[in-house]
Order: C-alpha cells, then structure tokens, then sequence
C-alpha cells in the first residue's frame, strides 16, 4: 500500500469529497482529503501528492491560490485538476494560466474523473 | 423583615403612579430572569442541534456512498441497498432527519451527473422522500411550497409538472420563480412556454437565475422568440432580447428593429444593445435618421452600436457629434473617428475648443 | 413669580419630559415588533436563495468596490487582497488614496505590479485633482483592481473621484480597512434586482465588529467576544442598532443612514444628485436622504433596502478618546444633515420621508442627548433645592433602567435567532452581564461626546475643517 499515489483532493462539499475518496481508492490511490484551501496547502507541503484535486471556490483560501501556491512557491510541477461551477469560464482560464493541467465541470460524473486521473498519473 | 414590612406599606400608600411604575418594573425584572435562563436554554440546544446535524450529516452522507457503491449488473436493487433504502425510510418520516437526508441528498445531486446522479433520484424515489416533497406542495404557507418545489427542481422530479404548473402566477413571487425554475431546469427551453402566459413581471434576478440554467445546457436549438419579443408583459420583451443576443437569434432582427419603436425606454434601449451584437445594418440606418428625437440612453446606446458598425460614410454624422454635450458621446464620435482614419483625425486636433473635447483628443492621440 | 405660576411652569416641564419618554419609549417598542415581522419574512424568504447560482453568472450586474485610503500603509496591502477575494464575478475595485503622506501608494505598486496608465475621466462631480495618477497591474491575477492617486480631499471627496473613475452600473462604497465577506457583493447587490415596480436606490449593509476576531489573509477565521467593556458594549449596541432600529426602518422604508463603511449605490443615481457632499462629516447620512428627496421630488417610486446579514467586519475603537471623537463626529454629521434638508421636516410632499424618518430622527437621535442633558441639569437643580420628590425619581429611574435592559435583551435573542455569530460557550452570559453594565460604561460617554458634537458644531468650525482634510475616515 506504501506505493499507492497520493492524491490531494480540496473540496469543500464533504459528501463529494468522500464519494470521490471511495472511488478513486478502489483504482488503488491513496486520497487525503482537504475541506477548504488552507488544508490543502498544509497537506500538499507535508504529504507531496503525486496529483492534486482542488475545487475553484472554497471558504479562505481559493483553487488558484492552491496551484499559484504549488507552482510559485513550492515550484512542483504536480499535475491538478480543477472543479469548477457553471459560469466560471474566467475563473477557469486563470487557473489554466496559473498552471493547471485540466478541468472538470461541475456537475461532472466521477467515471470521468477515474479517467482523467489515470490519464495524468500514467 | 421589619425593612419588608415597611417596604410594602409604602407602597401600599404610595399614588397609583408609583404603584404601576413598580408593577411595570417587577414585570420587567421578570422577564429578564426568564430571559436570561431561556437564552442559555437556547444558545445551548443551538449548539447540540449544530453537533446532532453534523452527526447525522456524517452518517447518511457514508450511507448514500454506500448505496452508490453497492449496487451491481445483476439486480435493480442490491441487497445491500436495499437495506439503506429502508433505513432511510424509516428515518424520513421524522421531520428534523428528513431535512438532513434531503440536503445530503442534494448537496450531492448538484455536483454529479451521469450514472450517480439518476441512482441518487431512484434513492429518493424509493425511501419515498418524494412523497414528502409533493405534500407540502399542498401547504397554505407559501414558503413550504417554494421549498417543496425547490427540492423537486434538485433532484430533477419531472413527474410533478402538472401540480407544479398550477402555481405559474400565484401571487407570491418566490413561488413564482420556483416554478420558473423548475420548468427551466427539468424542461431546458420547452420549459419557458409559461413566458406565454406569464401575467406578472419577471425581475431581473429571475432573468438572470434562468439564463444561468439555461447555459448549462449544451443544446442551443432554440425555440422561436418572435412571440415572446411582441409580448405585452414588457419582461418577457426584456428577457427575449437577452436571449436574442446570448444565443445570436438573427433570424429575429425584423422584430429587434420594431422595437426601436417600443413605448418602454428600457426596452428599446436593449433593443439597440442587440442589434449592435448581431451586427444588423438596418437598425444603424433607423437610428441615424432618427438620431436627435432619441433619449439620451437611447443615443449613447446607439453610439456603441456605432464603434461596432461604422462606415466611411458616418464621417459627417460623427463630426456634427464630436460637439455633443454629452461627454461619452463626443468620445465615441472621437473614438469611431479615429478608428475610421487616423490621418483625418490628425486634422480635428482644433476642431473644438471644449474643454471636454481637448481632453478627449489629446487622451485618444495618444493612446 | 407667585407659587400658582411656578407651579404651573414645573407642571408644564415635567409633562413635556413624560409625554417624550413615553413616546420614545412607544417608538421603541413599535421599532422591535417590526424588527420582528420583518426578520421572520427576510429570514423565511433567504432560507433557500442559492446565491452559489448567481455569484459566477457574467451576466450579473457590473459592481465597482470604491475603497478612500489615508495613510494606510500598515494594512493597505492585506486589505486590497480582502477586497480582491470576492466571490462575485462582475466586479472591480477601485481603491483612491487620498493623498496619503506616507508610502501607501509605493506599497501598493510593488505589491500589486503597479504602472501608471493613461486614463480617460470625465469629470461629472468636481474633485480635487489627480496626483501621481491612475494605476493599474500588469499581472493579470489583478486585472481587477485599480488604484487612484489623487490630492487630499477629504472622505467625501475620495468617494466622489471613485463614482467619476467607476464604469459599472453600481458602486459599493466601503471602508477600506473593513473586511468584506466573500459573498457580500451578491447579496447586497440582490434587492436592486429583484424589484420590479420600483426602483432601488441604494442597498445598506449591516457592520459587525471584528476586534479579537480572528483574520488571516483578508478572511474572517473565527468570532470572537472582545475582552475590553468597550468593546463588547459596542457589540451590544450595534446589534440593537442593525437587527432592530435599522431592520424595522428599512421595513417602513424609512433608512435615512446606510453605514459608511459599507453600502451598495445605484450609480446613475448618485452621480444626478451630485455625488457625496465635501462639507460634511456625516457625508454617509447625507447622500442617503439627498438621493431619497431627489426620489421624492422627480416622483419616482423608490425604496433603500437592507441587508442584516453580516457581510462586513471592521474594527471598532477601543479605548474612550477615539471612541468620543468618532461619536462626536456623528453627531456632527446628523446635524449638519438634518439641517441642510431641513425644507423635508414634516412637508407633506415628501410623505413618509418627511413625516416620520425625519422627524424621528430629530426628535430621537439628533435631539436625544440634548434632552437628557437638560433633564439631568433639571434634576440636579431640584437636589440642590431639595425638591426631589425622591419616590418618583427612583421608581422612575429603576423603570428606564430595566426598559434598557430588557431591550438589550431583545436585541440578543434576534441576533441568537437569527446570525448566531457568537457560538463559543459562555459568551451568552457575558453578554447579558453586558446589558447590565451599558448603561454604565458606555451610554455617558456616548452623551458626552454628542454633547461635545453640539458645542464643536456651533461653536467651533474650524475643528471641522482640520478633521475632514486631514483626517476624514470614518468608521461604521
């Protein structure tokens, strides 16, 4: 099990996050779940995942900090994925701009997601 | 005892006045005591509701994911589900359980969709949930009803449209929108026949929630909006013309153009907004003969429509313009100018000696 | 002068102070049952309004933040990236320093990637000029934000630049150290667009007191009760303030104030009436009821709403001589306001306007505290005399005091029943000890600094002067 990817997910919707952690821990991923950007930043800096999940809007601290975070800061080159809302067009520009690898729109289904994530961890 | 005894004496003689004045203040210092004891009562039953919510929140978020999970090719309803379906019915009919399902429910039914989305419906169709939901559309408060349509909207009841339709112009207007929302959101843009027997007005905030679901659907065969462009409830007027321009509705530019005529201000100022995004000629001829009977809304209007469509043979049109008292209109003339040569614009840098104008041509020669 | 007329004179005195107290006290009680109404309707109509749905729409009305900076170097780059952070899409910030001495602006460009651009104003309300002039980013993660650098003016004149500068639809004029939660905008913004048959003009938000709250990178982490009795009493009045004075107003459709620190503006409407007024101190007061008797004259059907969640959190003063310069500028502010439209005091024409908001105000905030004073002036005359009738004024006095109290009291439940922001435990009871002290700690000091308004607004100008060029930001 010590080398099951480890994959950040940062969502502030805890009944998704905990559908997404069964899901992709049955493709064999270890997930560690964040509730807001805060969480995610302290979890990616401690537990450098091999793949990040974050939503665009959360509560403090926002997706686009997390990924301006990992690559100007910690200057990784993770792969992430943002989630975002109907209507975020912009936001999610900014967040391609910002170095995201690719984007899911919410509502999305997680099928799609399982194959997104083997995509960019293969 | 002695202090006591005195005390009521003195009131005893004292002038009604005093007597009430202390009464009042007895009842006073009463009901700060009861107060008092009832807000610890309160701010502590506050607190254990918050943990009991998220107590449960937990426990039927991990048994929807279960039921999720446990389904297989074989049969509907696994057993496994079948026992969550039974549990949550059970649960369902306290009230205070119900509204946690539910919202659990939803919290997840907004952000999936495929496969895991119609199993959370089939969820709520079998531990009879909806049962709940289309009861309270039979509610005398109106708040129940909204919230009854609200849920049905979320988890996607296409089943009540009839009940539902009834309530298309009840007076109140968050049912009102619940209803919109409802057909919008179950229905896409079959959903907005009721423009054709709307009565009341649609605000802006309702326009803007059904554009919104309206977007997130990728179909963009739209029905025709001509009816709804001639309709006698002006927010229906309102809410084509945004749909006009949203989904580039050209076809419908001879309507566009009647309304430059509409008695609404507001309405043919938007009137104009669209044109100018489709791009229609004719509408600039229109309203350049017309230029100096318009608003003043209407002409700034007009003058976007310009920096969008202009020609070499608006020159003298613009130049008569540059000398407009209003000021985004002499900078839009300037502006249009400009774009149409450079070289004349060179020549206008006297034209006027409005301190305005000076402005506004020094700002655009060197920008 | 014989027995009969003194008599007759003290009779006449004393009934005038009893028919004002009664009224006061009827007003104050018919104030909290409409409270009441009105927060059962907004709270029942709020409860499932999905403001996730409007807040990424690009087709929501256009919002310009106008944040007046002085001399705010300290936090000025924390605050900038408060206001950056909303959650609402359609939205710039324009932040105008007003000719700061210190190094604000300097901060400002090397946080922000500042470079100066060539802009374009058209001048509808004269300000002071430009200074260093108009900024904008070059990275695009602030595309958002635009700074203004303009010569010292004043609050008022600031905020004027700011209406000049914006290019949206409506304007939030708010404190620039206030911290706005990040879903304000689409709340404040909703009342202006749900309307149908008339029109609003304005929007007021509530103002909620940050002191020992927790804030880390422009958010709101964690409420907390202040220590101070300063501080926790302001707490106390601000709730009485917001959840029962302002909410039943705004039900009446009567606000004649939306807080300075934070208010949503239908910029058409501010910029007609001329923008914000440069010669008061009470310009947040002021442009309300100029807007509404503008409304009221051109006979337009017109409402300002109000928004009682709490969206916006600022500091307030913490120790007694800011706390009474702050409220002797109010004071100021009323009056200069209430005099300067004083052609509205019950004239027919203005209906309600000018029958009820603004005689109340008169009678019950401009005129509150002088009343008092001479009540308390009356009273130690007749204990110098020794013709206290010593029942009467203590019965009466221990009545006033319990009516505080049980009015405080109110204004607790409303704010459990309804926000609930003070979820620690204990913090119910130190409020209540609150309702107790008040009365003590806070309301002579809040007399005495609205007696100080009164003497410095007639008897000392040039204060006024002083303050606005140099000073000018006001909080709540």
């Amino acid at each position: 099990m010590s080398d099951a990817k480890k994959i950040v997910l940062a969502e502030d919707n805890s009944t998704l996050s905990l559908l997404l952690k069964f899901r992709l821990e049955k493709e064999g991923y270890k997930l560690l779940i964040a509730a807001d950007g805060k969480e995610a930043i302290e979890m990616i800096e401690q537990h450098d995942p091999e793949l990040i999940l974050t939503d665009i809007m959360m509560p403090f601290i926002s997706g686009l900090e997390v990924i301006s975070h990992v690559r100007n800061k910690l200057n990784k080159q993770t792969p992430i994925i943002v989630f975002s809302a109907a209507g975020q067009e912009e936001m999610v520009l900014k967040a391609f701009n910002l170095g995201a690898n690719d984007f899911m729109g919410k509502p999305f289904s997680p099928n799609e997601l399982v194959i997104r994530v083997k995509r960019l961890l293969r | 005892m002695e202090s006591y005894q005195y005390l009521l004496d003195y009131l005893e003689n004292a002038p009604t006045i005093i007597k009430v004045v202390w009464i009042t203040i007895c009842v006073f210092f009463i009901a700060v005591v009861i107060l008092t004891i009832y807000l610890k009562y309160l701010r502590n039953r506050l607190r254990k509701n918050e943990k009991t919510v998220a107590e449960y929140q937990k426990e039927y978020e991990s048994d929807l994911i279960t039921y999720l999970y446990a389904g297989n090719e074989e049969e509907e309803i696994s057993a496994e589900q079948q026992l969550i379906i039974d549990k949550l019915r059970s649960c369902a009919s306290d009230e205070f359980k119900r509204r946690i399902i539910v919202s659990t429910l939803l919290r997840l039914r907004n952000e999936i969709s495929g496969e895991m989305a119609d199993a959370i419906q089939k969820l709520y169709f079998q531990s009879g949930l909806i049962s709940f939901a289309l009861k309270r559309l039979k509610s005398k408060k109106w708040y129940v009803v909204a919230k009854g349509i609200r849920e049905l909207t979320q988890l996607r009841v296409k089943e009540a449209d009839d009940k539902i339709l009834m309530f298309v112009n009840h007076p109140k207007k968050e049912i009102r929108k619940e209803v919109q929302l409802y057909l919008v959101t179950l229905f896409h843009f079959e959903g907005l026949q009721f423009l054709d027997v709307l009565q009341t007005q649609l605000s802006e905030w309702d326009q803007i929630q059904l554009l919104e679901v309206l977007q997130r659907f990728d179909e963009q065969e739209i029905p025709d909006i001509n009816p709804w462009l001639k309709s006698a409830n002006d927010s229906v007027v309102v809410f084509a013309l945004k749909l006009a321009k949203i989904y580039n509705q050209f076809e419908v530019k001879d309507a566009l153009i009647d309304l430059l005529a509409h008695p609404q201000k507001k309405i043919r100022v938007d009137a104009i907004h669209v044109l100018s995004h489709l791009q229609v000629f004719e509408a600039k001829t229109v309203l350049k003969n017309n230029f100096d009977i318009l608003s003043k809304e209407e002409q700034i209007e007009f003058f976007k429509l310009l920096e969008n469509l202009c020609e070499t043979g608006d020159e003298p049109f613009l130049l008569t313009q540059t000398t407009h008292q209003n000021f985004e209109i002499k900078l839009s003339a300037l502006k249009i100018l400009k774009t149409l040569s450079n070289e004349k614009f060179k020549d206008l840098k006297d034209f006027s000696t409005d301190a305005d104008y000076v402005k506004i041509y020094e700002f655009l020669a060197y920008n | 002068m014989n027995t009969s007329t003194t008599e007759i004179i003290l009779f006449i005195i004393h009934s005038l102070f009893f028919i004002y107290a009664t009224f006061a006290i009827t007003s104050y009680v018919i104030l909290a049952i409409i409270s009441a109404i009105e927060t059962k309707e907004y709270m029942k109509k709020n409860s499932f309004v999905n403001y996730k749905e409007i807040l990424s729409s690009t087709i929501s009305p256009s919002i310009s933040i106008i944040a007046p900076a002085y001399n705010e170097s300290l936090n000025i780059i924390d605050n900038v990236r408060s206001l950056l952070s909303s959650h609402y899409v359609n939205y710039d910030v324009i932040i105008v320093n007003d000719g700061s001495k210190d190094d604000s602006l300097e901060k400002l460009i090397k946080a922000y990637d500042l470079v100066k651009v060539n802009f374009l104003i058209n001048q509808q309300i004269p300000t002071k000029p430009i200074r260093a002039g108009v900024f904008k980013s070059t990275n695009p993660a602030f595309e958002k934000l635009t700074v203004v650098d303009k010569e010292n003016g004043g609050k008022a004149d600031a905020l004027n630049m700011g209406l000049n500068i914006s290019n949206n639809q409506y304007v939030a004029c708010i404190d620039v150290d206030c911290l706005l939660l990040e879903n304000a905008l689409q709340k404040m913004v909703k009342p202006f667009l749900e309307v149908t048959e008339e029109k609003v003009i304005a929007t007021g938000g509530v103002i909620r007191i940050a002191n020992s709250c927790i804030i880390k990178n422009g958010k709101l982490l964690d409420v907390n009760l202040p220590k101070k009795l300063i501080e926790k009493a302001q707490i106390l009045e601000y709730l009485r303030a917001f959840l029962l004075g302002r909410m039943a107003w705004s039900r009446l459709n009567g606000l004649l104030v939306i807080s300075g620190a934070f208010g949503l503006f239908d910029k058409k409407i501010a910029i007609e009436v001329g923008g914000y007024d440069t010669n008061t101190v009470g310009e947040d007061m002021e442009i309300i009821v100029r807007m509404r008797r503008h409304m009221e004259e051109i006979k337009e059907k017109y409402k300002v709403a109000y928004i009682p969640d709490p969206l916006c959190w600022t500091e307030a003063p913490d120790n007694y001589k800011i706390f009474i310069s702050q409220r002797n500028r109010w004071t100021r502010g009323t009056i200069e306001t209430l005099r300067k439209h004083r052609k509205i005091a019950f004239n027919k024409k203005y209906k309600s306007l000018g029958m009820l908001s603004y005689p109340y105000w008169l009678f019950f905030e401009r005129l509150a505290p002088v009343i008092e004073v001479i009540g308390i002036v009356y009273f130690a005359i007749l204990m110098a005399l020794n013709e206290v009738r010593w029942d009467y004024a203590i019965a009466f006095i221990v009545l006033a005091y319990f009516f505080t109290v049980l009015f405080s009291i109110v204004a607790i439940f409303s704010e459990e029943l309804t926000y609930h922001q003070y979820k620690k435990k204990g913090t119910g009871i130190k409020l209540l000890v609150i309702t107790a002290l008040e009365p003590f700690v806070l309301h002579p000091f809040i007399l005495y600094a609205a007696i100080r308004g009164n003497i410095d607004y007639y008897f000392n100008k040039k204060k006024k002067w002083g303050e606005m060029t140099r000073k000018g930001m006001a909080k709540a």
